[in-house]
C-alpha cells in the first residue's frame, strides 16, 4: 500500500474574512452565506492524490477575533503550512495578515510554508492586489485570489500548498541540511510563479 | 449499541429505553424541529430519541405543575442551593428549607421543563438578587445611553448577528438581530473590560430563546459572567479561559490517567475542542435540549457542572479514544459524540454518577496552582510578538 503523507495546514486571518467558508468549499464543496463564527478552531481533512503521492491535508480552521490569537500557537506549533486569509473588500484584514506573518516568523516552525489568499474576489476589491502579490513574494509566500462563494482559486491554493510542502519534505528526505534546504526553496519560489490570471476583481 | 445480523440488510436494532428502542433503517434521514424550533436533519434512530425526549419533557412538566399546586408558586425561590455543599451554611438552615432545597436540586438534575425555565433560572442563578440591587430602569437607561455609540465591540457584534444560529427562524429575523444586538451591546458597556467576546453571542441567543425577554436575558448574561462563571473567562486575553482549560486538563489526568496519557501520546491537546465548550457553554456543540439541561444544573450548582459534563463526554468514549492513532480521529469521535448527544439523561448520568467527587474546592485549588503559569505564558507571548526582531537568526527571508 502506498504511504500517505500527512500535511498540516493552519488557516489564520481576521474575523469573517471567510476562513471557514474556504475550508468548507474545499473539503465539502458547500457554501453558506451565513457561516457561523468559529470559536477557537475546527478540524477537517482532505485526501488527495498529488502526482501519484497520496496526501492527507489536515486543515485547521481557527477563530478570527483578536482575543483568540493567544491560542494560535497550539495550532501552528507543528504546522507544515499556514494559509493566511484576508478579505479583499476590507483593507484592515490585509494588515492582519502582515501581523500574522510577523508572529509566525517568531513563533512557528522556521520552515513553515506560507500562502496568502485574498478572499471574496467575487466582490470589488478595496486593496491593491499588486501590492498584496508583491508583499507575498517578499516573504516567500504565494498569493491567490479566491472566492468561497463562486468557487474560485481554492483548489489551486491548496494544491500549491501541498506541492510546496511535498517539495520541502522531499528535500529534507534527501538529507539536505535544513538551513540550506530552506534557501533552496526560496530560490525555487522567488520570484514566485505569477498568480493564475485573475478571473475576477481586475 | 448492539448490532444484529440484520444490520447487513440495512436495518439496525437499537437497544435503549422508551421509544428509543426498536428497528431503524440505516442511513435514512428525517427532518424535524426540536423543542426550541431549531430545524434538524437526523437519522431515524436519533429522531426516535428526540421524540421520546419530548414525551419525557411533558411528563416532567406535569410533575413540576403538581409540586407548584401543592407548595405554591415560587417555591423554588430560596437560599441558593449551590451553597449547600458549604457546611456552615447548611447548619444555619431549617430542616424544612434544607429538605426543600435538596428536593429542588434533585428535580433540577432531572431537568426543568421549558415552561418553568425562565422563572427557575432567574431564581436559582442569583439573577433576581443581582438585579434587585439596581434601579428598575437600569437596563433601559443603559441601552438608551449607548445606542449610537460605535466601538470595537459593537463592530464585532454587528459582524456576528446574522451569523449566530442563522438557521433559527426567529434569531435570523430582523427582530431577533435587533434584540440580540441590544443585549450584547449593553453588556459590552456594562463591563468594558470584557467588551464582547465571540461565544457570548451563542450564549445570549439561547438565553433569549428560553427567557423570551430581552431584559431578563441581559440580566442572566450578567449573572453568568459575574456570578456563575470564573472571572475573566471572556476578557481581552481570555485569561480565565486559559486557566479553566489547564484545570480541565489536570482533572482529566486525575480522573482518567490512562486516557490522558494516550491523548498526550497522539498529541491531542484537548483544549483544541474544550475551549469552545467552556466559552459557549456547550451551546455550539450539544443539541439544544441537552445544552439546556446542562445549563439547568450549571445555574443551580455552579461552574463545576461544566467540568463534569466535559469529563463525562470523554468518559463516554474512553474505550474508543484509547484505540485512536492520531488527533483527527480522536477529534471526530468527540465531536460526533457531542453533536449526537440527543438524550441529555445519558450524558448527565455519567456526569453526576460516574465521575466520583469533584468539589468547587478542588477546582479552586487547581485554578490557584495554574495562575502563575498562565500569567507567565501570556506575558511571554506578548513579549515575543511585540519584540522588534525575530528570535530566529536562521530566518533570512524577511
Amino acid at each position: 500500500m502506498m504511504r500517505t503523507v500527512p500535511i498540516k495546514v493552519v488557516l489564520l486571518g481576521d474575523g469573517r474574512v471567510g476562513k471557514t467558508s474556504l475550508v468548507l468549499r474545499y473539503v465539502n464543496a458547500t457554501f453558506s452565506e451565513q457561516q457561523t463564527p468559529t470559536i477557537q478552531a475546527s478540524y477537517l481533512t482532505k485526501r488527495l492524490n498529488f502526482n501519484g503521492a497520496m496526501v492527507t491535508l489536515a486543515i485547521w480552521d481557527t477563530a478570527g477575533q483578536e482575543r483568540f490569537h493567544a491560542l494560535g500557537p497550539i495550532y501552528y506549533r507543528d504546522a507544515d503550512a499556514a494559509l493566511l486569509v484576508y478579505d479583499i473588500t476590507d483593507k484592515d484584514s490585509f494588515d492582519r495578515v502582515k501581523s500574522w506573518v510577523k508572529e509566525l516568523r517568531k513563533m512557528a516552525p522556521k520552515d513553515i510554508i506560507l500562502a496568502i489568499a485574498g478572499n471574496k474576489c467575487d466582490m470589488n476589491s478595496q486593496v491593491d492586489l499588486k501590492d498584496s502579490e508583491r508583499y507575498a513574494a517578499s516573504i516567500g509566500s504565494s498569493h491567490f485570489n479566491t472566492s468561497a462563494k463562486s468557487n474560485i482559486g481554492i483548489e489551486e491554493t491548496f494544491l500549491d500548498i501541498a506541492r510546496r510542502v511535498l517539495e520541502q519534505k522531499k528535500a529534507l528526505a534527501e538529507n539536505v541540511p535544513a538551513s540550506t534546504q530552506r534557501k533552496t526553496m526560496v530560490i525555487i519560489d522567488e520570484p514566485p510563479p505569477p498568480p493564475p490570471p485573475s478571473k475576477c476583481c481586475s | 449499541m448492539a448490532l444484529d445480523e440484520s444490520s447487513k440488510l440495512g436495518w439496525v436494532l437499537r437497544h435503549g429505553t422508551g421509544k428509543g428502542y426498536g428497528w431503524f433503517r440505516k442511513g435514512a434521514k428525517t427532518k424535524l424541529r426540536d423543542l426550541y424550533s431549531f430545524s434538524l436533519e437526523v437519522s431515524e434512530e436519533d429522531a426516535a430519541v428526540l421524540n421520546d425526549l419530548k414525551e419525557r419533557v411533558k411528563e416532567t412538566a406535569r410533575v413540576w405543575r403538581a409540586i407548584e399546586e401543592s407548595k405554591g408558586a415560587c417555591w423554588y425561590s430560596q437560599p441558593e442551593i449551590s451553597s449547600l455543599s458549604d457546611s456552615s451554611l447548611v447548619s444555619s438552615l431549617s430542616v424544612a428549607t434544607l429538605a426543600n432545597a435538596m428536593h429542588l436540586k434533585k428535580l433540577i438534575r432531572k431537568g426543568i421543563p421549558p415552561s418553568f425555565r425562565p422563572r427557575v433560572w432567574m431564581a436559582v442563578s442569583g439573577t433576581v438578587t443581582q438585579r434587585s440591587t439596581v434601579p428598575d430602569s437600569y437596563y433601559s437607561d443603559l441601552t438608551e445611553a449607548v445606542k449610537d455609540k460605535v466601538t470595537a465591540a459593537t463592530r464585532q457584534i454587528d459582524h456576528d448577528l446574522a451569523r449566530t444560529f442563522p438557521t433559527h427562524p426567529w434569531l435570523n429575523s430582523p427582530e431577533g438581530h435587533r434584540t440580540l444586538r441590544q443585549i450584547l451591546v449593553a453588556y459590552s458597556f456594562r463591563d468594558s473590560r470584557v467588551g464582547y467576546c465571540q461565544g457570548m453571542n451563542y450564549v445570549a441567543a439561547l438565553l433569549l430563546l428560553v427567557l423570551k425577554s430581552e431584559e431578563d436575558a441581559f440580566w442572566m448574561l450578567a449573572a453568568l459572567l459575574e456570578r456563575v462563571l470564573y472571572s475573566d473567562i471572556y476578557s481581552e486575553n481570555l485569561y480565565g479561559c486559559h486557566i479553566e482549560q489547564r484545570v480541565f486538563k489536570d482533572l482529566l489526568m486525575k480522573k482518567f490517567p490512562r486516557l490522558a496519557a494516550h491523548l498526550d501520546l497522539i498529541q491531542f491537546d484537548v483544549s483544541l475542542i474544550t475551549t469552545e465548550w467552556f466559552l459557549c457553554l456547550f451551546a455550539k456543540s450539544l443539541p439544544t435540549e441537552t445544552t439546556m439541561r446542562v445549563w439547568d444544573v450549571l445555574f443551580s450548582e455552579g461552574v463545576k457542572v461544566l467540568f463534569r459534563v466535559a469529563l463525562a463526554i470523554f468518559k463516554m468514549k474512553e474505550a474508543e479514544l484509547l484505540s485512536t492513532k492520531h488527533v483527527g480521529e480522536a477529534i471526530s469521535i468527540v465531536q460526533d459524540t457531542t453533536n449526537r448527544a440527543y438524550d441529555p439523561d445519558i450524558l448527565l448520568k455519567v456526569a453526576f454518577e460516574d465521575l466520583g467527587a469533584m468539589t468547587m474546592y478542588i477546582i479552586s485549588e487547581h485554578r490557584k496552582k495554574q495562575q502563575p503559569a498562565v500569567v507567565a505564558e501570556l506575558e511571554e507571548r506578548l513579549q515575543r510578538v511585540n519584540s522588534p526582531r525575530s528570535n530566529r537568526p536562521t530566518q533570512v527571508l524577511l
